[in-house]
């Protein structure tokens, strides 16, 4: 097995921000065989939530992380920031609700491209820790 | 006998002149002194340093004057940056130039000072230096003013070359989206698409979405808009180009896009298109029979 890529953390502040990450998180999962399909969702949920980050809290950071090991292929991404938090998480999480009139579909659809979903919220510190996973 | 600065100075002049354009002719092989000829080089050089030279003829003053945007000195100053925005590998050299006369005048200031031997020695340095700071300082931001117009007209030209409204036949229109689909490209697509459609009186317009990388939700979101648009003023769209995991994620999502034709691949899309208008692309033997 491969060595373990080191954790790459990405500030958030502005949209190109964005992009770097996703390319990131995209090019880690194809390193570690990860399939098209798998690397679009993983991308497109990074897309999502850093672009929360800037819509909602300004500024935040993404860490990316290779946990894989002999039985698994793991990339885990945290992505937290400062703001103001969400104030009606399960609400939050539901299809189609938005408070900045976008689709709504950012937070739901996230958990729903990836294999693990984490999200806790409070005013000062929102955290979404998301993975994929596959057999090595 | 004592001279005073101003007769000190006016008196090497010449010389002092000369040892500034022969140490920058010489120190710079590549950059301003390639790049431009040397006769107009040497002009420029000879209006600063007689300018610069001017202005330490008057009595130090504290503080020193301002630099006057108006006078021939910033108008020389800003042809230097000019010349240096069009030429980034020689970026320092306008700064260099600068800072070669000052060492110069420094040193002549200083060999007047020990002749002289009277005045109060740090003020006229003192004075020399201030002045060179405002220059630079006036050079400085010359060039970042430059070099921001620079990029901001780069972008904008980007916007422009990558969203081309094409016209693929009568009143069919093709929208190929390439890259990154953010609010503001968002908006100028949209309303390229809505003037040329109306120009066109286009019935189908195919926007194609192979280059664009990601589809999230805000670009999703944006599609939706150019397509509601589109068909308020009369157009079908056909939605082309993307890929199976894109459909995928999409799904996963949780967004359709309503009842918009989708194709996977351009040619599909245009096939759909001429069909819609009541055409359709025939191999030629078929016209022979
Ligand atoms: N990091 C965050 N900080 C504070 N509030 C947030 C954060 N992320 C999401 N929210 C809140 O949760 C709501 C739902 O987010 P979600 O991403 O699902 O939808 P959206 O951003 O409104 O629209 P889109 O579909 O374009 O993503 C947001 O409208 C916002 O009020
Ligand atoms: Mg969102």
């Amino acid at each position: 097995m491969t060595e373990p890529r080191p954790p790459a953390r990405f500030a958030i502040g502005n949209s190109s921000d964005i992009v770097t990450a996703r390319q990131a998180a995209r090019a880690l999962s194809a390193h570690l065989g990860f399939g098209k399909a798998h690397q679009t969702r993983l991308a497109t949920a990074v897309s999502e939530l850093t672009r929360n980050v800037i819509q909602y809290a300004g500024e935040g950071s993404c860490l990316i992380e290779d946990l894989s090991d002999d039985q698994e292929r793991v990339i885990r991404i945290s992505i937290e920031d400062h703001g103001p938090g969400i104030p009606n998480l399960p609400l939050a999480m539901e299809d189609g609700f938005s408070t900045s009139g976008g689709l709504g579909a950012g937070l739901p659809g996230a958990r729903r491209l990836v294999d693990d979903f984490h999200v806790s919220s409070a005013p000062g510190l929102t955290r979404v820790v998301i993975a994929i996973r596959k057999p090595a | 006998m004592t001279v005073s600065l101003p007769q000190f100075l006016q008196a090497h002049r010449d010389e002092m002149l000369a040892e500034w354009l022969a140490e920058w002719s010489s120190s710079s092989a590549v950059g301003l002194a390639a790049t431009s000829s040397t006769a107009q080089t040497r002009h420029v050089m000879q209006t600063l340093f007689d300018e610069i030279l001017s202005q330490l003829m008057v009595a130090p003053q504290d503080p020193p004057p301002g630099l006057d945007e108006h006078a021939p000195l910033c108008k020389h100053l800003r042809h230097l940056a000019a010349e240096q925005a069009r030429h980034p590998e020689v970026a320092t050299d306008p700064m260099r130039m600068m800072f070669s006369l000052r060492h110069l005048l420094l040193r002549h200031v200083s060999t007047w000072i020990r002749e002289a031997g009277t005045t109060p020695v740090a003020e006229h340095l003192v004075q020399v230096n201030r002045y060179f700071d405002q220059i630079a300082l006036f050079v400085f931001n010359n060039i970042i003013n430059l070099r921001d117009r620079h990029i901001s007209e780069q972008s904008l030209s980007l916007m422009e070359l990558s969203t081309p409204v094409l016209r693929l036949w009568h009143r069919i229109l093709l929208l190929p989206l390439v890259g990154i689909i953010d609010t503001g490209r968002a908006r100028q697509v949209t309303d390229h698409l809505l003037e040329a459609i109306a120009r066109h009186e286009a019935r189908v317009t195919v926007i194609d979405l192979t280059g664009v990388p990601i589809i999230d939700t805000s670009v999703a979101q944006h599609i939706m808009k150019t397509i509601d648009a589109a068909r308020l003023l009369g157009s079908r769209v056909v939605l082309t180009g993307i890929s199976p995991e894109g459909a995928q994620t999409l799904t996963k999502l949780g967004i359709r896009f309503g009842d918009v034709i989708c194709r996977a691949t351009l040619r599909a899309g245009i096939a759909e298109a001429l069909l819609i208008i009541g055409k359709r692309i025939t191999a030629m033997e078929d016209q022979a029979r």
